[in-house]
């Protein structure tokens, strides 16, 4: 099986690479990102492509015919990239390498990365939707994964391939670059006591997990991928041992401002999902896919305890024996 | 500490042991943001407001999704009633549809269990088990008479196959004492279709009001 994994250059990109590179059956594996992977990669290939290069990344895509694509070049904002440069970069990405995959002759599944921010928080929107539930982006992150879930069916049906959408609550993980996770570590944070409701996160690993076995299970349409469970913000907080400062209405301008100064941007997407929650029903997932993500409790447990990570300096002496 | 206050059984000491876990964000809360610890702690204040009845409450299953259809006149206590009477009974929380969807009266009342009314939220909340309270139409005239049944809301049932059980509520708005009598559930429309849930919720009209009729006091005064 020939696999093209765009997005190499993420966390989750660098980790799905590995776990493919330890699947057999795997017998070629080629990456493109704008970013070098994030660890060491084995038996894969990586070519640096910027996502407004269409040429290139059309070049590349049709000279490797990839069996199977895994389309991870989805951008959040405020995680590596400005929002402006995100929205860019995962359109570009999206129509490039998926419009050029649908001429591939050995295409058989396209599985992209999409995310539960797709059913979007407007007001008398389902808590907890199931895939069954029609979309409505609220946000702009929202809205650019809806536009790349909309360019993979639009390749798959020119393809004739199933098109498997994962979407993923917010990943959170020990190393992955994600605004959330930086945000609830602050010292102090603020939430919205009186109107805040649930959500789910995932773990990074789970996500990587998830995104590999959706590439032989050949699922055509959406997947909600959740930790099981939900936490709201303010006990998120606490779980962490951080002070909650309340906030309302108008004061979540100088909430985020304050924040950014911090070197913790808070995208629309974490502003929403801290007031209005976040979360969708997992179980299609779990069965299809056969993959038991960690539950959000202990994912935000996780999240406090990286904090206490040591990073000894390096020293030349060399301890006596 | 509160361990040791526990084990003593120092009055209070439940209710400063759960205080306590909430401040380290230790308790549970679930998708849809109900809040079983408030619940329990708001227990005392819920006594002194409803003394309730509750009949029939062996015909709700053990375990599993049914959605509960009940009558209101005013509907400001009826939600509150169903959802308090059939946890003390049975020790199942109720999801009683109907909540606003606006801060800060939605968020405070999905904590005690409430749910917006939408027929996927229905459906997913009986997916994932839980007992469902789905109000009909208010009656503001007639406390003997049963509101309208939205027809839309009950395809959530037949999607999932859950059972309709029909629950008859008797009190005054003002008053202490409630009663809340659950009947058999309704027998589930055999061939499907696009009539099943109109065919079912006409029989779970019909049932609700016969159960209100047999609920309520020959004479209000006695």
């Amino acid at each position: 099986m020939r696999v093209l994994i765009t997005g190499m250059g993420g966390e989750l990109g660098t980790r799905v690479a590995n776990l493919m590179e330890a699947d057999e059956s795997v017998t070629e594996i080629m990456g493109m990102d704008l970013f070098p992977p994030r660890r060491r990669i084995f038996r894969s290939e990586f070519h640096r492509v910027e996502p407004t290069d269409r040429r290139k990344a059309v070049h590349l895509v049709r000279d490797f015919d990839p069996e199977v694509i895994l389309h991870l070049g989805v951008f959040e904002p405020h995680s590596r990239t400005s929002p402006s440069e995100a929205r860019r970069g995962t359109a570009a990405s999206a129509v490039s390498v998926l419009g050029a995959a649908a001429k591939c002759p050995s295409l058989q599944a396209i599985v992209v990365r999409s995310g539960i921010e797709v059913y979007g928080r407007a007001r008398g929107a389902a808590t907890r939707p199931d895939e069954s539930v029609p979309i409505q982006p609220t946000s702009p992150f929202g809205q650019s994964l809806a536009h790349v879930e909309q360019v993979a069916t639009e390749a798959g049906d020119v393809a004739g391939v199933p098109v498997t959408a994962l979407r993923f609550a917010p990943i959170v993980g020990p190393s992955i670059p994600s605004p959330l996770g930086r945000y609830l570590r602050l010292p102090v944070v603020s939430v919205d006591p009186l109107s805040e409701l649930p959500f789910s996160l995932l773990h990074q690993e789970d996500a990587g997990l998830a995104m590999v076995a959706a590439a032989t299970a050949r699922h055509d349409g959406p997947l909600n991928v959740v930790g099981p469970g939900a936490v709201t913000a303010s006990q998120a907080v606490r779980m962490g041992r951080r002070i909650p400062l309340p906030v309302f209405g108008p004061g979540w301008w100088a909430a985020g401002a304050i924040a950014e100064l911090q070197g913790a941007p808070l995208p629309a997407h974490s502003r929403e999902l801290l007031t209005r929650g976040c979360t969708a029903d997992g179980t299609l997932a779990r069965t299809v896919l056969g993959v038991e993500p960690r539950t959000t409790h202990d994912v935000v447990t996780q999240l406090y305890r990286w904090a206490t990570l040591a990073h000894p300096e390096p020293s030349n002496q060399v301890t006596p024996r | 500490m509160s361990v040791n206050l526990l084990r003593r059984g120092v009055p209070g000491a439940q209710a400063l042991a759960q205080v306590h876990r909430r401040s380290r964000g230790a308790h549970d809360v679930d998708e849809w943001g109900l809040d079983p610890e408030l619940v329990a702690l708001a227990n005392p204040v819920f006594a002194l407001r409803w003394d309730i009845e509750v009949r029939g409450a062996e015909q709700l299953p053990a375990v599993g999704g049914a959605v509960l259809v009940f009558n209101r006149r005013f509907g400001v206590s009826e939600p509150w009633v169903v959802a308090r009477g059939i946890r003390q009974a049975t020790g199942r929380f109720v999801r009683t549809v109907g909540v606003p969807d606006v801060a800060p009266v939605g968020p405070f009342i999905r904590r005690f269990g409430g749910v917006l009314d939408r027929t996927d939220e229905i459906a997913g909340l009986l997916r994932a088990g839980q007992l469902v309270g789905l109000p009909m139409s208010r009656d503001l005239r007639s406390r003997e008479r049963v509101g309208h049944l939205d027809v839309e809301r009950l395809e959530a049932a037949i999607e999932t196959g859950a059972p309709v059980v029909p629950v008859a509520l008797v009190g005054r708005e003002l008053g202490r004492a409630w009663t809340i009598v659950v009947g058999e559930p309704v027998p589930p429309v055999a061939d499907g279709g696009p009539l099943a849930a109109a065919e079912l919720a006409e029989s779970t009209h019909r049932a609700a009001q016969i159960l209100l009729d047999e609920s309520l006091p020959t004479s209000w005064w006695f």
